[in-house]
């Protein structure tokens, strides 16, 4: 791609996502998201590619199906309570027509089924940004309209946990195990988000540190399936070594960063009196524990010398820099130390 | 403790910084040196009953003993692995070695938590060494599964406990063992404490294993290599025992009647587990049974919640975490040489190892509990509790001990006596390494029996 016209989308993309940040008018946050979602389309579809064409068409037209629901509850919003800030929302019905659509529009279960599809079709950068960049712009909308209808959002956060780990069982694309992965951890986004929208914001954070590290791992291996994960040996010891503790730490396992969130999902659903919403959320995350860990027996724990599960390819040094993988991977697996600071700085 | 976290985690920089040709002997020296260090923990004089005093981390007299059980295991352990590990390339040497270390670095902070919850994330943090100990270094490719099984067997009993101990910091305000038993006691009534009672007690069940969840147990020990297996018997497991001893103080009312079937289901898995090494035919698989049939025996001595109980528990949780350890290392030196499990085609190696056969001798004796040894003191106690309780536990217990004695028996008739079969007279002669492993297993065990107040707990 030209890179003139490259560097016009990226900053489209920061625009539209920067205008929904600043926004306190519903109108001008819609705006923001369809600026997002028109700047990533021509990014997405840039190879040219049957299956990239059609994951961008699927794309296209859940994002507009979700802006278009949001556009719809906002003037419905506007109409029955005069009110266009966003701040504001006091009739229960507009805001549950915005929560649904923005569920939609990040892929909630159980309106998640375009994601997994939209991502198998991306080459990993865009599918990095589609799983971090883009869903910023809907959870800042997200963390502003203060829901208040609980059963929907708990509804959607446990339904996207069981779906997240349930999808991802059978799948041998990685693309495809990342985007259910994505899904899970919305889903417990979803679940705390009523009772400590901060712990929301620290769980993202968490996700996107994690989620970034994964895909960069995978991209500088070149794997898109679980069969040439398996001779990433051969091409970066190293990170094969460390890469299982990525994995598990997106699993949630203690001592890794991962396990931080959840924790502190945990502590704030049995403050608010909801132990068996708890500890079935906790179950849940064994369903993708279980994909994560089989990612990581590919991978590592079945290396040479044992008897190999692909013949190595032809390989070129890759030219990716490797200095934000080693940062994010370092934050993804060694904070949970710092969980007393997090505490004190998200925890209400 | 720092005295001893330090030079455990620099031990790691020891691995990765000396030169191949010293790495075994480097490592080795210095986690002996350690594990000498850390039986200053031995002498307790403070009156509250802890010691070694730091924010987060203290000792007492109930974590003592595993503390320093644990020191000890990982020079046995590295001493254990040198051969198994040899032909493989230095830096996995160095891995595995790091591995072992970062495990005996999560288990000392797991005993010596006074937090719950640092306990917890300690106890849970065990888990990923381990299951890399199991799935990378294990033999055949069932080992896949049987780290499937360690892993999800364990979360799936230990998430509900992470949720039982966040609901008991709402209503106590505090985690902290020091401060703990001094709290107002819960008013224990309605259904929900019923579960939340099993969900505080389940994780440390599974772990145990208590039996009708203790299938991922036999699996894990007999695809481990031999640092896992003893690491698992001999430490790991106590992690149940531990865990559930600290935990009785909080659900006084309810355990009185709640764990009745628990008590019935660990008497009944001592006698299940002891019929199931009656018919083994693979020689670790007959081990790891036999550890769940022993710890079946403390989960019981636990969970009748009396002072002989808890020091039963205690004292049979040492024994047999030297006793088993030692086990597998014997069952290893012939996996070594005949590069087989199955006890039929290992037999009469009296003749060919003979000092061996005293180290089997020794240790199978110590197995079925014979007299002075700790490892009657932990059963007897254990079982007197009992019988106070009802008369019908001995039933129970006494039909136990007596499989017990059959198994071991057959084990050792099974691999010493016999005929020497011809495919094994050219096996290799005893190295003097696995005699002092043996040795060192053996001679704590025997010099416990002189001072058995070191690891009475509580009591003492």
């Amino acid at each position: 791609m030209n890179p003139y016209i490259m560097a016009l989308l990226l900053f489209g993309l920061g625009l539209g996502t920067t205008i929904t940040f600043a926004s306190s008018h519903w109108l001008l946050a819609w705006m923001g998201l369809e600026i997002n979602t028109l700047a990533i389309i021509p990014l997405m579809a840039q190879h040219h590619h049957p299956r990239a064409v059609e994951a961008t068409t699927k794309y296209f037209l859940t994002q507009a199906t979700a802006a278009a629901m949001l556009l719809f509850a906002s003037t419905t919003n506007a109409w029955l309570t005069g009110e266009w800030d966003i701040q504001q929302m006091s009739h229960p019905l507009p805001t549950t027509m915005i929560t649904l659509a923005l569920a939609l529009k990040i892929g909630l279960a159980p309106m998640h089924s375009w994601m997994p599809e939209v991502l198998q079709g991306l080459d990993l950068t865009t599918g990095l940004i589609l799983s971090t960049w883009q869903k910023l712009a809907p959870f800042a909308l997200f963390l502003q309209i203060h829901p208040n209808n609980s059963t929907i959002l708990i509804t959607l956060g446990l339904a996207s946990t069981l779906v997240g780990g349930w999808g991802g069982l059978n799948q041998t694309q990685l693309r495809k195990i990342l985007a259910y992965s994505s899904i899970a951890h919305l889903g417990w986004m979803t679940l705390v988000l009523q009772f400590a929208p901060s712990l929301t914001l620290l769980t993202l954070l968490t996700y996107f540190v994690m989620t970034f590290s994964a895909f960069l791992v995978f991209k500088l291996n070149k794997a898109t399936t679980v069969n040439s994960l398996a001779i990433s040996w051969a091409k970066t010891p190293i990170l094969t070594s460390l890469a299982p503790l990525i994995l598990l730490s997106l699993g949630g396992l203690p001592p890794l960063t991962g396990f931080l969130p959840k924790w502190l999902i945990l502590q704030e659903l049995t403050k608010q009196g909801l132990p068996l919403l708890a500890t079935f959320a906790a179950l849940t995350a064994l369903l993708s524990l279980y994909f994560y860990l089989r990612l990581s027996y590919a991978m590592t724990l079945t290396m040479f010398p044992n008897n190999l599960a692909g013949s190595a390819p032809w390989r070129f040094h890759s030219p990716q820099l490797t200095l934000p993988l080693a940062v994010s991977t370092a934050t993804a697996i060694l904070t949970l130390p710092l969980a007393p600071a997090a505490m004190a700085l998200f925890a209400p | 403790m720092l005295k001893i976290l330090i030079p455990t985690f620099m031990l790691i920089p020891t691995t990765w910084l000396t030169p191949a040709k010293w790495l075994w002997p480097t490592t080795l020296a210095q986690s002996f040196i350690i594990a000498l260090a850390s039986l200053t923990w031995l002498k307790n004089l403070s009156e509250t009953g802890w010691s070694c005093l730091s924010t987060y981390l203290a000792t007492d007299a109930l974590s003592t003993p595993l503390l320093v059980l644990t020191c000890w295991l990982l020079p046995l352990m590295i001493l254990a692995s040198q051969k198994h590990t040899a032909l493989e390339p230095v830096n996995r040497q160095r891995m595995y070695i790091t591995l072992l270390t970062s495990l005996q670095f999560f288990l000392i902070l797991a005993f010596g938590a006074t937090e719950l919850i640092m306990f917890y994330v300690m106890f849970e943090a065990t888990l990923i060494p381990t299951l890399i100990i199991i799935t990378r270094w294990g033999n055949q490719t069932e080992r896949l599964n049987a780290g499937t099984y360690f892993l999800f067997y364990t979360l799936a009993g230990s998430l509900p406990l992470l949720v039982a101990l966040l609901l008991l910091q709402n209503n106590t305000g505090t985690l902290s063992l020091l401060t703990l038993q001094y709290s107002n006691p819960l008013p224990l009534v309605s259904y929900a404490d019923k579960l939340w009672w099993a969900g505080c007690l389940l994780a440390f069940l599974v772990k145990m294993p208590l039996y009708g969840v203790h299938l991922w147990l036999p699996k894990a020990h007999v695809e481990a290599p031999i640092a896992g297996s003893m690491v698992l018997a001999a430490v790991l497991l106590k992690l149940g025992g531990y865990g559930m001893m600290r935990m009785m103080i909080m659900l006084e009312p309810l355990t009185e009647k709640l764990s009745y079937p628990f008590i019935i289901f660990a008497l009944w898995g001592v006698i299940m587990t002891g019929s199931i090494c009656l018919r083994q035919t693979d020689l670790k698989s007959l081990i790891a049974y036999s550890s769940v049939s022993h710890m079946g025996l403390v989960a019981g001595g636990i969970l009748i919640q009396t002072p002989w109980g808890f020091t039963g528990a205690l004292i049979l949780m040492i024994a047999h975490g030297l006793t088993s350890s030692a086990l597998f290392c014997l069952a290893n030196t012939n996996y070594e040489r005949t590069h087989s499990r199955t006890m039929i085609l290992a037999r009469g190696l009296q003749m060919v190892l003979p000092l061996m056969a005293t180290w089997w001798f020794i240790a199978s004796l110590a197995n079925l509990a014979l007299p002075p040894l700790p490892n009657l003191m932990g059963e007897l106690m254990i079982i007197t509790s009992l019988f106070s309780w009802s008369w019908w536990t001995l039933a129970l217990t006494g039909a136990g001990t007596l499989i017990t004695a059959a198994y071991s028996l057959y084990m050792f008739l099974m691999t010493q006596r016999g005929p020497l079969p011809p495919h094994l007279i050219a096996l290799e002669p005893t190295h003097s390494r696995e005699h002092l492993l043996i040795l060192l297993h053996l001679l704590p065990l025997m010099l416990l029996t002189l001072k058995p107040e070191l690891i009475w707990g509580w009591t003492a």
